[in-house]
């Protein structure tokens, strides 16, 4: 068992916030991945975590236990740095086995898992090998067996396939995730990659100027994002935001954009009501929009700028008074820029943004 | 949203590791630098107060400077409290006690100069002696004792000559100097009349002339700066060490470039080139003044060679005093041969932040080896050169012992080498240090001058 | 530099010609060529003057005073010149005092150098870039202007004359260098790696002692030699500050101008020794030492 508490924990560079009250709690083996852009304190906290910089405030509790003031040796954790962090000084078998040797396990032991961790990376022909001559990916193999050969509870990964090029990238992906499942760590990986985070992470923290913005499962931080930036940060293409204004109340309630109307489903009413007669962002993803070649009931008609064959669809850019919308069509449907379309906005579909506050209304 | 409370802390820990490194240099060259300064034109001894009365306590009347002649109107002896051990002009009394020759025992204080010791403790401390007869004619027979250790205090009894003494007690009395210039002293206040301790003035003859040795109160003076510029080695110094400078540096950077040039090309030997050209960086300009001395004396290898060739017919004197310009060329050699590495390596660390990226643009847009080196290097090579310059300068300052070791240090001279014959051969510590405060100086200015320079050349090529 | 093995590399395809501009092979030309005859004649002006003193260095009294001289290597060969010299009186002594020097010297300006070095490269505190510009600022000061003034408080605490002051004043030179060596070669280590350490159940001291101090080990052994090398050849300061207790420079100096030329030869082949050896063992760091200058 190991739970991951986090209560309250902030961190201060300087005067500036680099991780501001975060709360988190990362449930036993679970696959938390902590996702935002670059220097929104992502890696800030999984450092914390590790012990690495220690929180100004705030608690930080692994299965029940208060580690906040521990060094990191003390925390039964094990870690998988960005830039490897590989000992160049030491073979590879005594880099995966340093760890190991530091808590001083018997040297039959220490072989016995420093191989097991280099059979599960597919590094056994590396074990005698200084790291000086080795590719980066191979790197990256020893670095993860070093962190699982500790067989901790813990497991914390800062971008771990970021130094990789695209194809290796992919392929460690998959291997990772199967790795993980295997080993049955709680994990949590930092990344700014939203595929990254979206394909393994059991739930997803988005960070943001040091502040989580939502933390769920992928497919609801996907399709029910918390705020316009987890909407607009996940998803390729980001999703489609449309400024409008509401009006009228209960079930007569109506948004308007660009002279189109649309009316939100009944649930949605009510929560919409209080912003009525004031400014309204919808927001939709580029998959969830209908394209159709002729004019049909409750369909915008809009003009296409850019048409982008991506093979497994074509991706359409399209003006909406000011709004630039990216909307994705099935490969076979035939459209050439400038070409006139109708659009149908599926009410289940659109999110109702406060423009004020930029936090999902409905 | 509610801001955490939040704990600050300020890490100690650098602060910690560099207060060693930090206090040492504080210590050891910080305040020494200032030191350094300050002797140069500061005299510690500059000037003596003259005394109201023959006592430390006593008000000053007002100074003299050191080397006033004076005339000596009057002296006392002034019992010592305190230990002085520097140069005294003192006396010792005695306090005696004897049978007088009424068969009284009497008590007294006479000078030592009147007690034979007859009787010593083994330490040395006189115990009992006799009164010695006095030689002059016409004086007094008998040898007076004093109630305090003073030829002023009352009498307290006369001894015959020879009578036997008993060493009571030991004073020691410095003599004090009732001073006034002399005549011939016309910078001086010449009404000036008072007290000073015999150990800061030099008396000459009968006791009745002197001058001040040395003085008790420091003053702000350019009198070593003035010594120093007087000295006849100063011209010659200088200037040698300017000639030097400009002979060696243009040399020296062209030399530089080349090998810096040569290291880059990526040989397939380089480092054991970079090896080579590095050693005479580890080495003392003595030991490479020594190495030029065994090619260039009377019977060295470059004779030995001339004369195999046919050049000569018998071996030349170029180390000579009469061979000056000889003695500079093998200083020159030296000085290349020795101080180029340095350069070269500096050239080098800069060649490398070029990328190679930026050399390959030139190569593909036509540009020959040459105008790389011209149009793209050595622009890019600036700051590095200025640097090595700087750097360069300023060592070539302290060069002394190539001098010594290949000219004997009087022919030829340079401005360390006083630094060195002043300090240590004429031990005047003052002059030596403004020496070394006109190379401090002369660095600044060479430093400012080469930023500016090279400053003015980015300015115009902006234009 | 170890700088460089830990940057991750990216693999090199197994196929088409290297990118690796070091293992790019210029074709032979006749620029080549003269660049290769330019470095060997470099290589000559530098090697022959240390071969002539070498040769006069190993062979016997006569033939140093002898002329015309031989350019054979060390005919004939001697040890008659080394012994006159190593027996001449103070030369002993003077060895043994540039060897304690040296030493002190080293030891000193590691032990204070490698903490300060260790902050420098490793905290952002307030006053870094100052203590960095003042450090290079010392290094620009003459010995000459500080000899002196330090002679001088030497007296005063009746430490003159002896081996300490002038390992003190060796220590003022080679600290700075120290500093700034040291600094650069703990910031070739990256952080991580004592980070991982710690992670990896190591306390901050045993992941100093087995992770970063087998990193810097050769670096700092580099800026110690450097020390080493610059007290042994210092001739000023050790002059000024000694009178009995000389270093052999210092004892070679003032006995130049009444001792043979077969006593200076020698004597300077003993200079120029430990040169010989120490940049070939530091030829890696200079670049550390001199290019960070430029900076």
């Amino acid at each position: 068992m190991a739970e991951i508490r986090i209560e309250g924990v902030s961190k201060l560079f300087g005067d500036n916030y680099a991780v501001r009250d975060a709360n988190l709690t990362i449930r036993d083996q679970e696959f938390l991945v902590l996702l935002g852009p670059s220097g929104c304190g992502k890696t800030t906290l999984l450092r914390a975590v590790a012990g690495l910089g220690m929180a100004d405030a705030g608690q930080i509790l692994i299965d029940g236990r208060d580690v906040t003031y521990l060094p990191p040796g003390e925390r039964k954790i094990s870690m998988v740095f960005q830039s490897y962090a590989i000992f160049p000084h030491m073979t590879v078998r005594d880099n995966i086995g340093f760890g190991l040797r530091m808590n001083k396990t018997p040297k039959a032991e220490i072989t016995r898992r420093v191989d097991e961790a280099a059979e599960l990376l597919h590094i056994e022909d590396l074990l005698e090998r200084r790291p000086s001559d080795m590719s980066g990916g191979q790197r990256q193999r020893v670095a993860v067996a070093r962190a699982l050969a500790m067989q901790a509870q813990v497991l914390l990964m800062d971008e771990p396939l970021s130094n990789l090029d695209a194809l290796l990238r992919l392929e460690m992906r998959a291997e990772l995730k199967r790795l993980l499942s295997e080993v049955q760590a709680t994990t949590i990986y930092v990344t700014h990659d939203q595929i990254e985070a979206l394909s393994m992470g059991d739930r997803i923290a988005v960070m943001r100027d040091g502040v989580i913005q939502q933390c769920d499962q992928p497919s609801t931080v996907y399709s029910e994002p918390a705020n316009q930036f987890v909407g607009s940060f996940i998803g390729n293409p980001p999703m489609n935001f449309i400024d409008g204004t509401v009006h009228g109340s209960g079930g007569d309630l109506v948004a308007e954009f660009d002279g189109n109307r649309l009316a939100p489903t009944a649930e949605t009413s009510q929560a919409l009501e209080r912003l009525s007669g004031a400014a309204v962002r919808l927001g939709i993803r580029a998959e969830n929009m209908q394209t159709l070649s002729e004019p049909a009931d409750g369909a915008i008609e809009v003009t296409v700028s850019v048409v982008e064959p991506l093979g497994s669809q074509n991706l359409l850019t399209i003006d909406l008074g000011g709004n630039r919308l990216k909307v994705s069509t099935h490969p076979t449907f035939s459209v050439s820029p400038g070409d006139r379309v109708w659009l149908r906005l599926p009410e289940n579909h659109v999110r109702w943004i406060d423009p004020e506050t930029e936090l999902v209304v409905a | 949203m509610v801001a955490p409370t939040v704990k600050r802390r300020r890490p100690l820990t650098p602060y910690l590791l560099i207060a060693p490194a930090l206090l040492f240099l504080a210590a050891f060259f910080g305040y020494p630098m200032v030191q350094g300064l300050i002797l140069a034109v500061y005299d510690d001894e500059a000037v003596l107060p003259l005394l109201s009365d023959p006592g430390i306590e006593a008000d000053s009347v007002g100074t003299l400077p050191q080397g006033t002649g004076l005339t000596v109107l009057d002296q006392r002896a002034n019992l010592i409290e305190d230990e002085i051990t520097s140069d005294l002009l003192t006396e010792d009394w005695f306090r005696v006690s004897a049978l007088d020759n009424n068969d009284q025992t009497v008590e007294g204080w006479a000078p030592e100069t009147r007690i034979r010791i007859r009787e010593e403790a083994e330490d040395g401390t006189p115990l009992a002696g006799t009164v010695r007869t006095k030689l002059a004619a016409g004086a007094d027979p008998q040898t007076t004792l004093f109630a305090e250790a003073s030829e002023s205090a009352d009498v307290a009894a006369k001894l015959d000559a020879r009578t036997r003494v008993r060493i009571e007690e030991i004073a020691t009395l410095e003599l004090w100097f009732l001073v006034t210039p002399q005549a011939d002293e016309t910078e001086v206040d010449q009404s000036l009349e008072g007290w000073a301790p015999s150990r800061f003035i030099q008396v000459f003859g009968e006791g009745e002339n002197g001058r001040i040795d040395r003085g008790t109160d420091g003053e702000f003076t350019w009198r070593f700066v003035e010594k120093m510029t007087e000295d006849r080695f100063f011209g010659p110094a200088w200037r040698t060490t300017l000639l030097l400078m400009v002979l060696i540096l243009p040399i020296q950077f062209v030399l530089a470039t080349l090998m810096a040039l040569i290291i880059h090309a990526r040989l397939k030997a380089t480092s054991i080139f970079l090896y080579i050209y590095s050693i005479p960086m580890g080495m003392s300009d003595l030991a490479v003044g020594i190495l030029f001395f065994s090619l260039f004396t009377g019977n060295g290898f470059i004779n030995s060679f001339l004369e195999g060739i046919g050049v000569l017919d018998g071996p030349k004197s170029f180390l000579s005093a009469d061979t000056r310009n000889w003695i500079i060329a093998a200083i020159v050699l030296a000085e290349l041969w020795r101080a180029t590495s340095i350069v070269m390596v500096i050239i080098v660390s800069g060649l490398q932040a070029i990328p190679d990226e930026t050399l390959e643009a030139a190569e593909l847009f036509g540009a020959s080896y040459w105008q790389r080196v011209r149009h793209i290097m050595l622009p890019l090579l600036r700051p590095s050169i200025q640097v090595a310059l700087i750097l360069r300068t300023i060592l070539a300052f302290q060069v002394f012992a190539v001098v010594i070791a290949l000219g004997g240090g009087e022919v030829v001279t340079v401005l360390a080498n006083e630094t060195y014959r002043q300090y240590f051969t004429l031990r005047n510590t003052n002059v030596a240090s403004a020496y070394a405060v006109f190379i401090l100086l002369l660095s600044i200015a060479s430093a400012f001058f080469y930023l500016r320079a090279v400053r003015t050349q980015d300015e115009l090529s902006k234009t | 530099m170890s700088a460089s093995e830990m940057q991750p590399s990216t693999p090199t395809p197994p196929e088409g010609p290297s990118l690796d501009v070091a293992e790019r092979r210029a074709p032979i030309t006749w620029g080549r060529i003269g660049t290769y005859v330019g470095a060997v004649f470099v290589a000559l002006w530098i090697l022959v003057p240390m071969y002539f003193l070498f040769s006069m260095a190993f062979t016997d009294q006569e033939t140093v005073r002898s002329y015309p001289k031989n350019v054979l290597p060390f005919v004939p060969f001697s040890t008659s010149t080394m012994r006159f010299f190593l027996e001449s009186e103070g030369v002993a002594s003077g060895l043994a005092n540039s060897l304690i020097v040296a030493l002190l010297s080293l030891i000193l300006s590691t032990a204070l150098g490698a903490p300060a070095g260790y902050a420098v490269a490793r905290y952002l505190f307030t006053g870094r870039d100052v203590f960095r510009l003042a450090i290079l600022a010392t290094r620009a000061f003459p010995i000459v202007v500080l000899s002196i003034p330090l002679a001088v408080l030497f007296i005063r605490f009746d430490m003159f004359d002896s081996l300490i002051s002038v390992a003190l004043m060796h220590t003022v030179l080679a600290l700075p260098t120290s500093i700034l060596v040291i600094a650069s070669v703990f910031a070739s280590v990256p952080y991580e790696l004592e980070e991982a350490g710690q992670v990896f159940g190591a306390s901050p001291l045993q992941s100093f002692r087995h992770i970063v101090l087998p990193l810097v080990l050769p670096g700092i052994a580099a800026s110690g030699v450097f020390a080493f090398v610059l007290s042994w050849n210092e001739v000023f300061a050790a002059s000024v500050l000694t009178l009995e207790n000389r270093t052999l420079p210092a004892l070679l100096l003032n006995s130049l101008s009444e001792s043979s030329d077969a006593y200076q030869f020698a004597g300077g082949f003993f200079l120029m020794v430990p040169s010989l050896i120490f940049m070939f063992f530091i030829r890696k760091y200079l670049f550390n030492m001199w290019g960070q200058v430029s900076k």
